[in-house]
């Protein structure tokens, strides 16, 4: 008994030495099973974020599994990985102490079958109803091929949801087929009247098997995978994984190749902005007021095609920098027209908000409570909107960004409005960056190849919906198991709570001020 | 706040439009005599998308903005299969929205037509002999028309239109002749 004193003492000294340290760290801290409990229960009340949960097979000589806890605290640019070595396939649920592992939790198990047996939810996450059971797509031993499915479920068989029952209590059951361009999800409303009273959101219709894709695959040949985890963040996610294979091998990338890697960043954080403020103001009932953001954001899509070929900066970024350089023309160009831009922008901004009925619709609609930022693991502009001064650029510094001038955009009014402000702010703050940029930037060799090594590690990066998670772990040069995260992941589960209290007809506005990417969810 | 009442009062219905693309607006009128003499009138899309990285759900969202505008042309997207002539699908078709993806088709009234737009939903693209998809939307409906890219442009997809209605032109000739 003694000695587990002393080691939980030990472990939990070690966790908070590696938190009161900020060097921008992984600080990986071995924790044993019988252990676990008592660390986790007393790390709960301590401001600890948990950012990701996931598992590996056959990590680090262990031939079971192991799962890596990945905590933050705030002001802390260190990032503890807890990691347990399971001696079966069983672990403790730690999603009442830490409300992010609900999902993460019930991701392993679907991939890897390693079950949670006190979970409060035991339901299957991303393998659906009509996927066989016993099937765990990410376990080793699962060669990826194509599978046979059912194809048709009975009513018993459906996914079951929360219900939720009383005097005048109703269901809304909305998609996964939405009424517009929209991508698959279920929404399922409990209503009295025009309230909703309960929300519950089921993902992962577009589950196309990312992680398991990318096993077997060359560092190269799995950019491209990161590209197509979310259309939108294709350049955030294919810089995140280049930035975790370039922390395996101990590579330095040429300055040009991060000024470039930045201004694409930047660009791609204006132009879903930009689409999140036109979507927000079309829900409002407004297009006129909408169109010049749509104007504006084609003409980014444009600025974007000029500079490297692809409307979504597509092919471009790989670990060792960037696969071709941008032409001093193009960015000359980028230059002159953001010049243009900032007025036109300031424009649309008097447009949209000039009209009461706008400010009316957005203003106290979609509270996301402060107090759900950090047990969520709420991130990016939905969580800056709220008060939270987390920023991954400014708290967890790559690339280039800690020689960068920017502020963290706070608002603290945590309402659609205040998401509206933080994007048109940041918008603003990184129109502002690429300029500065171009305008200092030298040349110079933009790619300098890598020598791989085998390793692992951890790239974190504030994508345009806040912070993605990217972990790595190469083995003979291969990718062994590749682990994503986004930032929609976690953002969905603030949606189910933003939305109580409100009318069923602000739901479309306050998903819209959030704009998540259901493919980057649901791999 | 001063400029916003000037704009106010200064605002005109028709405005200066500074995008016009002539080259987009040629192929949009061409579709859209295509579209009057094929469907009569206009022609009426369902976008569905069964498993795309959402790049695809973004050009043709693009395709109903002011640089495009393509309800000028008669072509609108409506939010129910069953007032659709088209099904535009894009996406490999991923186990979990396969049954969604059978009834979005079997709710159409026939006549109807299938295009399939990006990489993933022509033959499953990266995602092809994976075991979380089908490998293309003709492994689940019957396709029409494909139209590749990753994802295509909107002239592209305009484009590609354009291909389907001179396909079934020259089927209705093989047809009546």
């Amino acid at each position: 008994m003694e000695q587990t004193g002393n080691r939980r003492r030990s472990t939990l000294k070690l966790v908070q030495d590696a938190f009161s340290e900020s060097h921008n760290r992984e600080v990986y801290i071995p924790v044993m099973e019988f252990d676990f409990d008592n660390v986790l229960t007393a790390l709960a009340g301590r401001d600890v974020v948990l950012t990701g949960l996931f598992a590996v097979e056959n990590f680090k000589g262990h031939s079971g599994f192991t799962l890596l806890y990945v905590l933050e605290q705030r002001g802390s640019s260190n990032t503890v990985i807890l990691k347990l070595a399971l001696s079966g396939k069983e672990a403790l649920s730690i999603a009442g102490d830490f409300a992010s592992a609900w999902w993460f939790e019930r991701e392993i198990r679907d991939g890897f079958g390693i079950e949670f047996p006190n979970a409060f939810d035991k339901r299957r996450l991303f393998l659906h109803e009509t996927y066989p059971d016993d099937f765990h797509p990410l376990l080793k031993s699962f060669i990826n091929q194509p599978i046979t499915t059912r194809k048709s479920v009975t009513p018993e068989e459906e996914y079951s949801f929360k219900e939720m029952t009383g005097e005048g209590v109703y269901q809304i059951p909305v998609g996964p087929v939405h009424a517009g361009i929209i991508e698959p999800g279920h929404f399922r409303f409990s209503v009295i009247g025009e309230t909703i009273f309960n929300l519950e959101i089921r993902m992962f219709y577009k589950h196309r098997g990312i992680e398991k894709l990318a096993e077997g695959k060359t560092p190269e040949q799995c950019v491209s995978i990161a590209e197509t985890i979310s259309g939108d963040e294709s350049a955030a996610n294919a810089v995140a994984f280049s930035m975790a294979v370039e922390k395996v091998c101990q590579a330095s990338i040429p300055a040009r190749a991060w000024q470039l890697r930045t201004i694409l960043l930047e660009l791609e954080r204006i132009y879903s902005h930009l689409g999140d403020m036109a979507g927000m103001i079309v829900d409002v009932a407004f297009p006129r007021g909408a169109s010049p953001f749509f104007i504006l954001r084609e003409e980014i899509f444009r600025q974007n095609a000029f500079l490297t070929g692809s409307r979504f900066m597509k092919g471009i970024i790989t670990p060792g920098g960037l696969k071709k350089d941008i032409p001093r023309e193009a960015l000359t160009g980028l230059a002159e027209y953001l010049a243009a831009f900032l007025p036109m922008f300031e424009d649309a901004l008097d447009l949209a908000l000039g009209s009461s009925s706008v400010v009316d619709r957005l203003e106290t609609t979609g509270i996301i409570r402060p107090e759900l930022i950090n047990p969520l693991n709420i991130s990016g502009p939905a969580a800056r909107a709220g008060g939270a001064a987390i920023d991954t650029r400014r708290d967890h510094p790559y690339g280039i960004y800690d020689k960068l001038e920017f502020e963290k955009q706070i608002n603290d009014k945590s309402d659609v409005m205040s998401r509206f402000n933080v994007k048109s702010r940041e918008i603003m703050d990184s129109a502002t960056m690429i300029s500065n940029l171009i305008n200092t930037i030298q040349p110079g060799a933009v790619f300098a190849p890598l020598e791989y090594r085998d390793g692992y590690a951890l790239a974190l990066i504030e994508a345009a919906r806040g912070q993605s998670l990217h972990w790595v772990n190469i083995k003979a040069g291969i990718i062994d198991r590749y682990k994503v995260r986004t930032a929609s992941l976690c953002n969905w589960q603030a949606i189910e709570h933003a939305v109580l209290g409100n009318i069923v007809p602000d739901f479309p506005l306050i998903n819209k001020s959030l704009n998540l990417s259901y493919a980057g969810t649901d791999l | 706040m001063f400029r916003r009442f000037t704009k106010l009062f200064t605002a005109n219905v028709i405005e200066d439009i500074k995008f016009n693309n002539e080259e987009f607006t040629a192929l949009g009128l061409r579709l859209k005599g295509e579209v009057i003499s094929l469907f009569g009138r206009s022609l009426a899309i369902r976008e569905l998308d069964s498993g795309s990285d959402n790049a695809t759900e973004i050009e043709l969202v693009n395709l109903t903005t002011p640089y495009y505008d393509i309800e000028r042309f008669g072509i609108s997207f409506v939010a129910s299969p069953r007032h659709a002539d088209i099904l535009i699908i894009t996406g490999s078709v991923t186990h979990n929205m396969e049954i969604a993806v059978k009834k979005t088709y079997e709710a159409m009234a026939a006549p109807k037509f299938v295009v399939a737009v990006g990489d993933d939903a022509c033959n499953g693209g990266m995602f092809k002999d994976t075991y979380a998809v089908n490998g293309g939307a003709d492994k689940i409906i019957p396709v029409d028309l494909k139209i590749p890219g990753n994802p295509p442009s909107p002239h592209e997809i305009i484009n590609g239109l354009l291909g389907l209605m001179k396909a079934m032109r020259a089927g209705q000739r093989k047809t009546s002749g």
